[in-house]
C-alpha cells in the first residue's frame, strides 16, 4: 500500500517536471538560441555550438548595420514602467483607502463608476487618448507614456477589497492617538499590506513593461524607444539576423524574470490573500 | 448635488486640459526651430535601413562644416509597422520633421491631399536643384494630378528578379529562363530532379499587405504589359489581357508545385527556391551574412518572365523609387534652409557617388549610364550593372492616394487568391476589377 | 460636523482616479464619438460631417465582419484550451507534498513573457524549415501551413496565449483547491465514489467559484488581442485571425483613417459589452442550476 502511493507520487512529480519543462521551453530554447552559432540558430531545437556573436552585433553592429539604442532603450523601459507602476500604486492605494476607509456622500457612485470602466473596452480610447496627449504636448516623451497609465483601476479595486477586511478598530484608535488619515495610511494601513502590495506591483510591472501598443503611437524618436518597441521594430529591417533577436528578447525578458523570482515568495503569499 | 460636484470637477479638469493645449501649440514650433543668433534647425529623417542613416549623417556633417548656421539633425524613421504609419503619426502629433526621404509616390499624393506636404516647386531654387542634378526628364514621371511637384526623388531602383544559377546549371540551363513556357518546363525539370525545391518560395505572394505587390505583382504585370500604367489619375487603366496572363501563369506555376507560400527561413540563399525578387541591398546583406552568394557562380539577375512571344530584351519591371519631401509644419525659415541642404547635396555627383556605393541604390538622374562617374563604378561592381540597365524600363508606382487599399485589392480579389489556387486567374482579375472601379469612385 | 471633514477628504483621496477619469476616460469617450460621424484622418487641416456612413461603411466591411467572427471563434477555441490545460496543471500541482510553491511559479513565469517575444520564438520554431517541421515532413509526411491556414493559425495564437495564461489560472485554480476541505474527500472515499464521479460531484462543484473567475478573465482576454496576431499573422490569412484590435490600428494607423477607426471602435466597444455581459449572465444561471453558485 505504501509502495504503492510512493509510486503514485513518483510519477505525479515526473509529470510536473515533464509539463514544466514543456512550458518554460520556449524560455530555454529563446536563451540557448540567442548564444548559438548563427548556422544553428532556428535550426537546432537544442544548439550545440555556442558563440557571444549575437550580443556582439546586436549591442555593437555589424558590416553593414549600424548598432540601435539597445541599452537606451533597456533603460527607458525601466523608467516608464518604474515611474508609471510606482504611481499607479500611489494613486491605487489614495483611491482604495477613500473608497474603503472613508464614508462620504458619492463613495457609492465613484464605485459603480469604476465598477463600469473596468469592464468598459478599453480600444475604443486609443484614438482620442492618442491626440489627448499630444494636445498636453506629451508626444513623444515619457510623460507620454507614463501618465494615461497612471492609475489602474484593477489596483484600485484590489486594494479596496484588502483595506475593507482591515478592522476599523485599528483606524478609530489611531485617530485616538490624533494620526490623520495620510498617516494612518501609509503608517498603520499600508505596512499591514505588504504581500499584496507586492502582488500588485508585480503585475503591474509586468504589464507595464511589455506594453506594446500605446508606447509604439506615442513615440517618434529614438531617445525615447522602449526595449519592447525596438524589438517590434526590428522584425522587418533584421529578420534576417534572428540570432541578435533572441539576444535582444534576452534582453527583455530576463530582468522582468528577475524581479519576479526575487519577489516569489512575497508573490505567493499575496496570491494566497487576493484569491480567497 | 452629488452630480452637480461631480460635473464642477470635470469641467475642472476639462480647463486645465484645454490650457495646457494652448500652450503647448506655442511650445511646438519652438523645440524643433531653436533659432537661436539666426542658426537653424532641420530635423532630417532618413530611412530605417542603416546604411541611408550613415550616408545622411555623414552628408548632414560635411553640410553643417561649410554652413554652419543650418544645423542638419539626422535620425531615422522607425517602422510602426511600416515607416509611413510611423510618419503619420508623427505629423498627427504635431512633431513631424522638417523633411525625411523614404517616401513613395502613392504616399506623397496621400500626404498632399491632406496639405501635409510643401509643393516643392513653390520654392526658391527648385529649377536650379532639377537642372543640377541633372533630372529634368526624370520629374516630368513625377508631376502630380496638381500640376505640383512633391517629391524629389532620390534612387529609382529596377526590381530583377534573382535566380540561382548553380541549380539551373544542374538542371541543364546556363542562363535563366525568358518566358512564362520557358520557365515552366524549368520548373517540371526541377520537380523532377529535385522534389523538395520550388522555384517561387516566398510568404509573402500570399499576404495581401499592400506594398508586397511591388515585389511580385507588378513586376510581373508591368513587364506583361510593356509598361502600361495600371491606375491613371483615378481611372482604372489596366491591360486586360497582360493581367489574366500574368496571374494565368502564377496559377500554373502553382498548378506545377512550383510555389511555396510558406514562412521559411532563407529559402533562397538555402536553395529551398531557385527565384526570387532581389533589389541592390540584398548583395551588401549578402556579403556580410552569406558569403557563399557569389554573382554568376552561385545566382545571377534577370529581368522578369514575359508572355510567350513576347520581346525579351528591354523587357519593363517595377521600379522602387523614392525620394525626399518638406513637410508643411516646417516654418519658412527650415523650408529655406532645408531647400538650400537639398540643392547642396545634389549640385555635387560626387555625392550621388558616393550614395551609391554606400547603399548601391541607382540615383534618379537624368545622366546615370552617361556619367563618367556612375559607369567606373557599376564596372567595378559587375553584380550591379543589371540594375542600371533595367533602369530605363522600370515604372514607378501609382501615384493614387489610394494606393494602399488599391494595392491591397490586387493581392485580397487576385494575387493572393490565384496563388493558393482558390480563384481561377479569370474570376480573379474580373473581381479585382470591380473592387478596384468600385474604390476608384 | 464630522461628516463634512468626512467628504472632503474622501474626495481628496479619490481624486486621482477623478482627474484620471476625465482626463482618460470621458474626455476620450466624448472624443470618439464625435470622431466617428467625420471623415479626419488626423493630419489633414479640415474635416467633412459624414453622419453614420462611417458605421454603415464599417458594418459591411469584410474586417469589422472578420473582426466580429473572430472574436467567437478565438473564444471557443481558446477558452476551452486554457481551462483545460489550467485545471490539469492545478490537479498536478495540488497534491504535491513538497515543492508545491516552486512549481507554481515555474508554471507563471510565461506570464512574464512579452507577446513580441513569444511571437518572435514561435515564428522561429514554425518556420518551414524549421526542425520541428522538418521533423513532421520527413518521418510523419506532415506538411502543416501553420500560419497560412485558417483555422491553424487561429490555433497557433489561441495556443501562444493559452500558454501564457495557464501558470496563472492555475494558480487561482489551485487556491480553490486550498478551500476544499479533506474530510470532504475522505467521506467521498468511503462512500465509494470513484474518481471520475469524484471530480464532477465534489471537487468541480466546490471548485466552481474560482472556475468562474477563471472563464471572464479569459473571456475578457479573447476581445483583447493584439500583439501576438501584429507580429505572426497581420489578421490573416484572409482575415482568419483579424481581431479588433488589429483591425481598428490598421484603420487607423495605417490606413489613416482616424474617424472610420473610431466608428469601428465604438461598435467594437459595444458588441464587447453586451458579450460579456450576456456570457457572465448564462454563466451564473447555469452555475446557479447546477446548484454551484
Amino acid at each position: 500500500m505504501d509502495g504503492r502511493k510512493k509510486k503514485g507520487l513518483f510519477f505525479r512529480y515526473l509529470i510536473a517536471v515533464i509539463l514544466l519543462l514543456i512550458m518554460i521551453f520556449p524560455y530555454i530554447y529563446m536563451v540557448l538560441t540567442s548564444f548559438a552559432d548563427w548556422d544553428q540558430v532556428d535550426k537546432k531545437l537544442i544548439p550545440t555550438d555556442f558563440t557571444l556573436k549575437s550580443y556582439q552585433w546586436l549591442l555593437g553592429g555589424g558590416e553593414a548595420v549600424i548598432p540601435r539604442p539597445w541599452l537606451h532603450a533597456f533603460f527607458n523601459s525601466f523608467v516608464v514602467s518604474a515611474g508609471s507602476t510606482l504611481l499607479m500604486m500611489v494613486s491605487g492605494v489614495m483611491v482604495a483607502y477613500a473608497l474603503a476607509k472613508i464614508p462620504f456622500k458619492g463613495r457609492d457612485t465613484i464605485n459603480n463608476f469604476i465598477l463600469f470602466q473596468m469592464f468598459f473596452p478599453a480600444i475604443i480610447l486609443l484614438i482620442p487618448t492618442f491626440l489627448v496627449i499630444q494636445r498636453i504636448g506629451m508626444y513623444d516623451s515619457y510623460w507620454g507614456m507614463i501618465l494615461p497609465k497612471a492609475l489602474s483601476l484593477w489596483a484600485v479595486f484590489m486594494y479596496a477589497n484588502f483595506f475593507k477586511a482591515i478592522p476599523d478598530t485599528f483606524i478609530e484608535a489611531a485617530k485616538l492617538d490624533g494620526a490623520n488619515d495620510f498617516q494612518i495610511l501609509f503608517k498603520i494601513v499600508l505596512p499591514m499590506s505588504k504581500s499584496i502590495t507586492t502582488v500588485i506591483f508585480l503585475f503591474l510591472f509586468m504589464e507595464r513593461w511589455t506594453e506594446l501598443l500605446w508606447d509604439m503611437l506615442v513615440t517618434k524618436s529614438d531617445s525615447m524607444l522602449t526595449l519592447n518597441v525596438l524589438l517590434s521594430q526590428m522584425f522587418g529591417p533584421y529578420g534576417g539576423y534572428p540570432g541578435p533577436m533572441y539576444a535582444a528578447s534576452v534582453l527583455l525578458t530576463m530582468p522582468i524574470i528577475i524581479i519576479f523570482l526575487i519577489f516569489s515568495k512575497k508573490f505567493q503569499e499575496g496570491m494566497q490573500f487576493t484569491l480567497k | 448635488m452629488k452630480i452637480k460636484k461631480v460635473a464642477s470637477i470635470m469641467f475642472a479638469a476639462s480647463l486645465t486640459v484645454s490650457g495646457l493645449a494652448g500652450c503647448s501649440t506655442g511650445n511646438d514650433s519652438k523645440s524643433s526651430t531653436t533659432s537661436k543668433n539666426g542658426e537653424t534647425t532641420i530635423e532630417f529623417w532618413a530611412a530605417p535601413n542603416p546604411t541611408q542613416q550613415v550616408y545622411w549623417k555623414e552628408i548632414a556633417d560635411e553640410f553643417t562644416k561649410e554652413n554652419p548656421k543650418i544645423k542638419v539633425k539626422v535620425s531615422p524613421m522607425k517602422e510602426s509597422p511600416t515607416s509611413e504609419a510611423s510618419i503619420q503619426s508623427a505629423i498627427a502629433g504635431k512633431s513631424a520633421p522638417t523633411m525625411s526621404e523614404n517616401i513613395n509616390r502613392g504616399f506623397a499624393a496621400q500626404l498632399a491631399e491632406s496639405k501635409a506636404l510643401v509643393p516643392l516647386d513653390t520654392l526658391d531654387g527648385w529649377d536650379k536643384v532639377k537642372s543640377d542634378r541633372n533630372m529634368d526628364n526624370t520629374m516630368k514621371g513625377w508631376e502630380f494630378s496638381d500640376g505640383h511637384q512633391y517629391v524629389l526623388p532620390i534612387y529609382s531602383n529596377a526590381m530583377l528578379f534573382g535566380w540561382r544559377l548553380d541549380i539551373l546549371k544542374e538542371l541543364g540551363y546556363n542562363e535563366p529562363p525568358k518566358t512564362y513556357s520557358e520557365m515552366l518546363d524549368v520548373t517540371k525539370k526541377l520537380k523532377a530532379k529535385f522534389p523538395d525545391k520550388y522555384v517561387w518560395a516566398k510568404a509573402d505572394i500570399a499576404d495581401p499587405t499592400a506594398w508586397k505587390r511591388w515585389f511580385d505583382f507588378f513586376m510581373l504585370y508591368n513587364a506583361a504589359s510593356g509598361g502600361n500604367k495600371f491606375i491613371e489619375g483615378s481611372e482604372f487603366t489596366a491591360d486586360d489581357k497582360a493581367g489574366e496572363s500574368v496571374l494565368t501563369f502564377v496559377n500554373d506555376l502553382r498548378e506545377e508545385k512550383g510555389l511555396l507560400t510558406r514562412q521559411a527561413k532563407d529559402p533562397f540563399e538555402s536553395g529551398l527556391g531557385i527565384f526570387t525578387d532581389i533589389g541592390p541591398w540584398t548583395i551588401a546583406y549578402w556579403k556580410e551574412k552569406f558569403p557563399n552568394m557569389k554573382w554568376n557562380e552561385t545566382y545571377t539577375l534577370a529581368t522578369p518572365p514575359v508572355p510567350d512571344g513576347m520581346d525579351t530584351s528591354n523587357v519593363s519591371t517595377f521600379s522602387d523609387t523614392k525620394g525626399i519631401v518638406v513637410y508643411a509644419s516646417a516654418t519658412k525659415e527650415q523650408q529655406k534652409a532645408a531647400m538650400k541642404f537639398i540643392d547642396w547635396v545634389y549640385s555635387n555627383p560626387e555625392n550621388d557617388l558616393k550614395w551609391l556605393e554606400k547603399t548601391s541604390l541607382p540615383p534618379a538622374r537624368d545622366d546615370l549610364t552617361t556619367n563618367d562617374s556612375f559607369t567606373e563604378f557599376f564596372e567595378k561592381n559587375p553584380a550591379l550593372k543589371p540594375y542600371a540597365a533595367a533602369v530605363p524600363n522600370a515604372i514607378p508606382p501609382m501615384d493614387n492616394a489610394k494606393y494602399n487599399d488599391l494595392q491591397t485589392l490586387i493581392g485580397q480579389q487576385a494575387f493572393n487568391p490565384v496563388v493558393k489556387g482558390e480563384k481561377d486567374p479569370k474570376t480573379a482579375w474580373e473581381d479585382m476589377k470591380k473592387a478596384i472601379e468600385g474604390a476608384l469612385k | 460636523m464630522k461628516q463634512k471633514g468626512q467628504g472632503r477628504l474622501g474626495w481628496l483621496f479619490a481624486s486621482p482616479y477623478l482627474v484620471y477619469a476625465v482626463v482618460f476616460f470621458a474626455i476620450p469617450l466624448i472624443w470618439s464619438l464625435f470622431l466617428s460621424f467625420t471623415d479626419w484622418n488626423l493630419i489633414a487641416p479640415t474635416f467633412n460631417f459624414t453622419g453614420f456612413s462611417n458605421y454603415i461603411e464599417a458594418v459591411k466591411s469584410p474586417g469589422v465582419q472578420a473582426a466580429f467572427f473572430v472574436t467567437f471563434k478565438f473564444m471557443f477555441l481558446f477558452v476551452p484550451l486554457v481551462i483545460a490545460s489550467s485545471i490539469v496543471v492545478a490537479l498536478i500541482i495540488h497534491g504535491l507534498p513538497k515543492f508545491k510553491g516552486l512549481f507554481l511559479i515555474g508554471f507563471f513565469l510565461p506570464y512574464l513573457a512579452s507577446g513580441v517575444v513569444s511571437s518572435l520564438i514561435i515564428k522561429g520554431i514554425l518556420s518551414y524549415n524549421s526542425p520541428i517541421n522538418e521533423f513532421l515532413r520527413k518521418t510523419l509526411g506532415l506538411d502543416i501551413d501553420w500560419l497560412g491556414n485558417p483555422f491553424a493559425a487561429l490555433f497557433v495564437v489561441a495556443l501562444i496565449i493559452a500558454w501564457k495564461f495557464t501558470g496563472y489560472y492555475a494558480l487561482i485554480l489551485t487556491s480553490g483547491f486550498e478551500s476544499i476541505s479533506k474530510e470532504v474527500y475522505e467521506a467521498a472515499m468511503i462512500d465509494g465514489v470513484n474518481p471520475w464521479q469524484r471530480f464532477w460531484k465534489i471537487t468541480f462543484p466546490l471548485l466552481y467559484p474560482a472556475l468562474f473567475t477563471v472563464m471572464i478573465l479569459s473571456i475578457g482576454v479573447t476581445f483583447g488581442i493584439f500583439t501576438e496576431v501584429y507580429q505572426l499573422t497581420g489578421g490573416g490569412p484572409n482575415y482568419a485571425t483579424n481581431t479588433w484590435q488589429m483591425e481598428i490600428f490598421a484603420k487607423a494607423f495605417t490606413n489613416l483613417q482616424a474617424g472610420y477607426a473610431s466608428a469601428i471602435a465604438i461598435i467594437a466597444s459595444i458588441v464587447t459589452f453586451i458579450s460579456i455581459f450576456i456570457i457572465r449572465k448564462l454563466l451564473e444561471m447555469w452555475g446557479k442550476r447546477n446548484g454551484w453558485a
